[in-house]
């Protein structure tokens, strides 16, 4: 299967770069940029093929593409796949607006293309392990869940400057857009269940620098139609001298008990004579690889994948929900009227 | 000498007498329905039985309340009305209106009525907010609190889950860490929670979840239950700032764990307490401050409209709970 990357500005596509070569049944053919310093250096420091425009990628002809571009470029960069019949993994959320996301979804299915969000989550050893235990009913009906997705300011990840993140036009938000759709799509898998009711307050305390135009800080709450409630902090909250670059964890109490998830706990602390700070080293499973092998797998074997794009537009609905929320100070119910 | 009384001999006046007792106060004795429990206390601490609340009054400086909530309010009036100052344990009182009126009782009567919120004593907790003071993180963003534990026992009449009496577990547990976030990141403007009372009303567990706007423009996130399996206890503490971040996550300073090849089961403590070893128990850091405050005039950290507002914080989230809506104070 060959497969490119359509844009570098998301400081996830070094990390699908690597797992698209890692891929024994993927050629890789290069990606397109029409950012051209930031095409430049990218094909600089990854060796690959650098396409100046996305046209110039479509006329390869890739059998599938992984859309790393700002938020705001996903519904056109997945529209022109879609129409010259290549399969699309979009990065998260899928979209700024509900309607973008729709777009896609319908495009997609139009052109009988597989399209995927890039909800690495489920595809992490400990919350599929999670998920094993909830489906066995040893945890009973679920009361409630307390959930993080807690972050630094994403530019922060990056050596290359990365800045749109923390524009309202071109990420769609900030901390909300960000680290809300994640758990939300844990969860919905997890009850197979969908919200019904979204609750948020956001404020921006943290990083109160030049070019941060978003909410930095958020406390989210979802009501399931199953019952359950679900709280997330979406908060950019970690610091620079953070030891890690955030975190992703789940607290789900019911009937039978408690279950905690913690994914990006299975790292060691490492004191370095000369590092700046204490960092913890991530020794888990790669999600990353195992999410872009099954859309790789998925499109081989003509199927649709385990996340598709209605998963990533139902994330998209709570984002939309979480902004009416936190505006008007009240609860505001699914599906968006 | 300072003469103290203690009211209601159960789970919490044990710990209150604890305290006192480490105090240069004379312990005057108990008053309390239940004789086996003050019998306990007298062998330990010495003191008399008093027969009703009355003659305790009439022998004593400062009277302990340590009964369960519904009996908070007559008895801090009737202390009052005699001219005593007054410990009273949280929640203040069951209602509002009750806690208004005890306060304002208290004032009229020129009393001192200090409300056992007893988190703020905790070393930990203590700490990080003598670390934001200083600045150390910046200005406060998002508080995380939590604690939850499992649902309280008792060999009879359990109070504890008698709504009518005790005011559910909001009104009970979370009010600690409802007071804390208000401490650390000042007055509250609105609180949206839900729970698992007011989703599952069947359900055998409590749990529930609040969110909270501070008037300054920072969050709290704080969660409250009587759900996991006993003995199992937990509480954390996170506070954000622009400046830093203080992480204390649940089990994170487990200073002694034993292991021991089993002989048979232990079984869980009617009540959870948190407890980590100290030479000095929380409690009483606690009691040691109120006797200060009452003994040399000392600003008491957590004043009787600090127990008040904590008293509307929780009434105001389970009010939410029920209404579906954020209420405001």
């Amino acid at each position: 299967m060959r497969c490119a990357i359509m844009s570098f500005a998301h400081v996830h596509a070094e990390g699908y770069l690597h797992n698209l070569r890692a891929n024994p049944a993927v050629e890789f053919i290069g990606f397109a940029d029409e950012d051209a310093d930031r095409g430049r250096h990218f094909a600089g420091q990854t060796g690959a093929r650098w396409f100046p425009t996305y046209g110039a990628l479509i006329a390869e002809k890739p059998d599938g593409v992984i859309i790393c571009s700002e938020n705001a470029h996903h519904r056109a960069l997945a529209e022109m796949a879609a129409a010259a019949g290549i399969h699309v993994l979009s990065e998260k959320p899928l979209a700024t607006t509900p309607e973008d996301a729709q777009a896609m979804v319908q495009a997609c299915e139009r052109a009988g293309v597989t399209l995927m969000t890039a909800f690495p989550m489920r595809f992490s050893a400990p919350t599929i392990e999670a998920k094993k235990v909830l489906d066995s009913g040893a945890l009973g009906t679920v009361y409630g869940c307390n959930t993080t997705n807690q972050g630094q300011l994403p530019r922060l990840h990056s050596a290359y400057p990365r800045d749109w993140f923390t524009d309202p036009t071109l990420a769609g938000g900030g901390a909300a857009t960000d680290h809300t759709v994640h758990v939300a799509d844990l969860l919905r898998w997890y009850f197979q269940s969908e919200v019904t009711e979204v609750y948020a307050e956001l404020n921006h305390i943290f990083y109160q620098e030049p070019g941060v135009n978003v909410e930095t800080g958020g406390l989210v709450m979802l009501t399931f139609a199953n019952g359950a409630f679900a709280s997330i902090d979406c908060s950019w909250s970690r610091p620079p001298h953070y030891p890690t670059w955030g975190g992703l964890t789940m607290e789900l109490v019911g009937e039978g008990g408690l279950v905690i998830v913690d994914p990006f706990r299975q790292v060691m602390s490492i004191y370095a004579q000369g590092a700046a700070r204490p960092a913890w080293s991530y020794w888990g499973s790669n999600a990353n690889q195992a999410m872009v092998d099954e859309f790789v797998a998925a499109v081989q074997e003509q199927r649709a994948p385990a996340v598709t794009g209605h998963d990533g537009l139902k994330a998209v609905e709570i984002v939309a929900a979480v902004y009416r929320s936190a505006a008007a100070h009240q609860p505001v119910t699914l599906p968006l009227s | 000498m300072l003469r103290v009384g203690i009211v209601g001999a159960g789970f919490m006046g044990a710990y209150h007498t604890a305290g006192w007792s480490k105090t240069p106060v004379e312990l005057v004795g108990f008053h309390s329905l239940n004789q086996g429990q003050i019998d306990q206390l007298i062998a330990q601490y010495g003191g008399r039985t008093f027969a009703t609340l009355d003659a305790l009054l009439d022998a004593v400086d400062v009277v302990d309340i340590c009964t369960p909530t519904h009996l908070h309010y007559e008895m801090v009036l009737q202390a009052a009305a005699k001219g005593k100052h007054i410990v009273c344990e949280k929640p203040l009182a069951r209602t509002a209106e009750q806690g208004e009126a005890l306060v304002a009782a208290c004032r009229q009567a020129g009393v001192t009525l200090l409300v056992a919120h007893v988190v703020r004593f905790f070393p930990e907790y203590a700490q990080a907010k003598a670390i934001v003071e200083r600045g150390e993180i910046g200005r406060v963003g998002v508080v995380r609190l939590k604690r939850v534990s499992f649902q309280p026992k008792r060999p009879e009449d359990n109070w504890f889950l008698d709504v009518a009496k005790s005011g559910g577990m909001i009104l009970d547990l979370m009010i600690h860490d409802l007071d804390y976030a208000r401490w650390v990141a000042g007055e509250v403007e609105s609180v949206f929670a839900k729970s698992v009372r007011s989703a599952r009303p069947g359900a055998p567990g409590d749990y529930a979840l609040a969110i909270l706007r501070h008037r300054d423009g920072a969050l709290s996130h704080v969660e409250g239950g009587w759900a996991y399996p006993p003995p199992m206890f937990r509480t954390s503490l996170e506070i954000a700032g622009d400046g830093g971040l203080i992480e204390h996550p649940a089990g994170s300073s487990t200073a002694l764990s034993v292991h021991l090849m089993a002989r048979e089961e232990g079984g869980a403590p009617d009540i959870a307490v948190p407890r980590s070893p100290l030479l000095e128990d929380p409690y009483v850091v606690e009691i040691k401050h109120f006797y200060e405050v009452l003994a040399h005039g000392v600003t008491p950290r957590v004043s009787a409209e600090d127990g008040l507002a904590a008293l509307k914080l929780a009434l105001a989230a389970i009010e939410s709970t029920q209404t579906g809506q954020p209420v405001s104070l």
